[in-house]
């Protein structure tokens, strides 16, 4: 299952290699998030390197384990830092989609994701970035949740998180695709 | 740290229970709290919270870590929120707040209505903490793929669950082993000379080899699953899970909860910040 050839119905497979890649992912992030790095300069921005999994899983092995190792892997990096599963469930549905908008890269990446690797290396970054922008959208949802106001989200909330998580996933992304891309060709993925 | 999922649980009252008790408790009473402004009904919900917490028999000097970043981590929200928000709060117009005086720099208005929405925006999160303390420590981590299926999500997706919970302690342990193999190797990830870019791309020879490490990895769980003819139809579990007496009247009451608290926030002012009399200023 090539990211590169992958048809609209067999982003929506579900088979074992899916179930596996989506544990493996999920697994990975909640065990790395709890590393993370202040953005200097800054009291509340946190560069999570663990974050890039999300949009590379998603980029690497589709929207469905991207969405899972958002989704879950986020709840799982709670529970261990001792936040708790579901208490913020919006935020991990957020990062959810963040892999999910990653792993439909080949819908709308298509043209330079059938270039060399350097440029599949970029896709996934690009994939990632755009990710990151709109999956984070859904933690406006605090507006209701949590009654906070628009700016509260806005500057607390959403610009700290997305400009931490789109530092790590522009840098790290494309290293990980680098890294995982001719050893997929090998393996005959 | 250790990933490794504790059973703290063992054995207590809440153990003892159908683990989908446990899950379909926290949706009632996170969907609950926050429906909740008025810090009475809130405190109503803390006790219940913290009773049903204590019913897990979870050792607290195991999790004290986690509280401590829990109540770190709330007082942080609830003081960052009211500074940025610069005193505005929803549903309360800015022209009848009491106010105390203003933030020295910031200039943020400090009300009494502010102080009320941000004690009870604290014992929110205490209580939603404190019910979602048992899903972890209370629950066998064998069953919470077997207590997912049960609760309605497709078997290959409750099997992804299962597998994700087996898979952190191992590739915890992995994750340690290539730290420890890059210092062998002279690599330093706290120290050394750059800015934000620099140190992230210092994880690059700590992640890389992990990830990839674990999907390379997860080729021979594929092939098992693929020999057994995974995916070509329904799965069952071997632990069977039934709701007792017990169980049904504990879910009975998390749903009258909910319920009740959904009808007070229309018919009431449950859903709006209540402010004493007595914090009122002179």
């Amino acid at each position: 299952m090539s990211s590169t050839t992958m048809s609209r119905s067999s982003l929506w497979g579900v088979d074992s290699r899916v179930i596996v890649y989506s544990a493996i992912g999920a697994a990975l992030y909640g065990v790395l998030l709890v590393f993370q790095i202040l953005v200097p300069g800054t009291t509340a921005v946190q560069a999570r390197p663990a974050f890039a999994l999300v949009p590379f899983f998603g980029f690497a092995f589709g929207p469905i384990v991207g969405f899972f190792t958002g989704f879950v892997g986020n709840a799982i990096g709670d529970q261990i830092s001792g936040w708790g599963l579901l208490t913020s469930w919006n935020w991990s549905i957020a990062n959810g989609l963040v892999g999910l908008i990653a792993g439909l890269a080949p819908l709308y990446l298509a043209s330079i994701m059938s270039r060399s690797l350097a440029y599949r290396a970029i896709a996934g970054a690009l994939a990632g970035v755009v990710g990151v922008i709109i999956g984070f959208l859904f933690v406006f949802t605090d507006m209701i949740l949590q009654g906070y106001d628009f700016n509260a989200v806005l500057t607390t909330e959403y610009v700290p998180v997305v400009i931490g998580d789109l530092v790590a996933t522009i840098i790290l992304v494309p290293i990980l695709v680098y890294a995982w891309e001719p050893l997929k060709d090998r393996m005959g993925r | 740290m250790n990933f490794t999922p504790r059973y703290l649980g063992r054995g207590s009252w809440l153990a003892r229970r159908d683990p989908r008790l446990l899950v379909l408790a926290i949706f009632c009473f996170v969907f609950s709290a926050i429906q909740v402004w008025d810090a009475r009904l809130m405190l109503v919900l803390v006790a219940i919270a913290f009773l049903y917490y204590r019913s897990a028999g979870i050792p607290f000097r195991e999790v004290r870590r986690q509280w401590t970043f829990a109540i770190v981590f709330i007082s942080l929200i609830v003081i960052g929120n009211g500074l940025i928000s610069s005193g505005r709060l929803r549903g309360v117009e800015p022209d009848v707040l009491h106010l105390y005086g203003y933030v020295p720099v910031l200039g943020t208005p400090i009300s009494a209505e502010s102080v009320m929405f941000a004690a009870a925006q604290f014992m929110r999160f205490m209580a939603m903490v404190a019910v979602g303390f048992p899903l972890a420590f209370a629950i066998a981590p064998n069953d919470f793929g077997v207590t997912f299926a049960r609760l309605g999500v497709p078997y290959r997706f409750a099997f992804a669950l299962d597998l994700t919970f087996r898979f952190v302690p191992s590739l915890s342990a992995d994750y340690r082993t290539t730290i420890d193999a890059q210092r062998v190797r002279g690599l330093e990830l706290d120290r050394g000379p750059g800015g934000i870019f620099s140190r992230l791309r210092r994880q690059a020879p700590i992640l890389v080899p992990t990830v990839i490490n674990a999907i390379v990895g997860a080729e021979d769980t594929i092939d098992a699953m693929d020999l057994r003819a995974f995916g070509t139809g329904e799965r069952t579990w071997l632990r069977e899970l039934r709701f007792d007496r017990t169980d049904r009247l504990v879910l009975a009451g998390f749903v009258v909860l909910l319920v009740v608290v959904t009808i007070a926030g229309f018919t009431t002012t449950t859903a709006q910040v209540w402010v004493p009399d007595f914090i009122l200023p002179r």
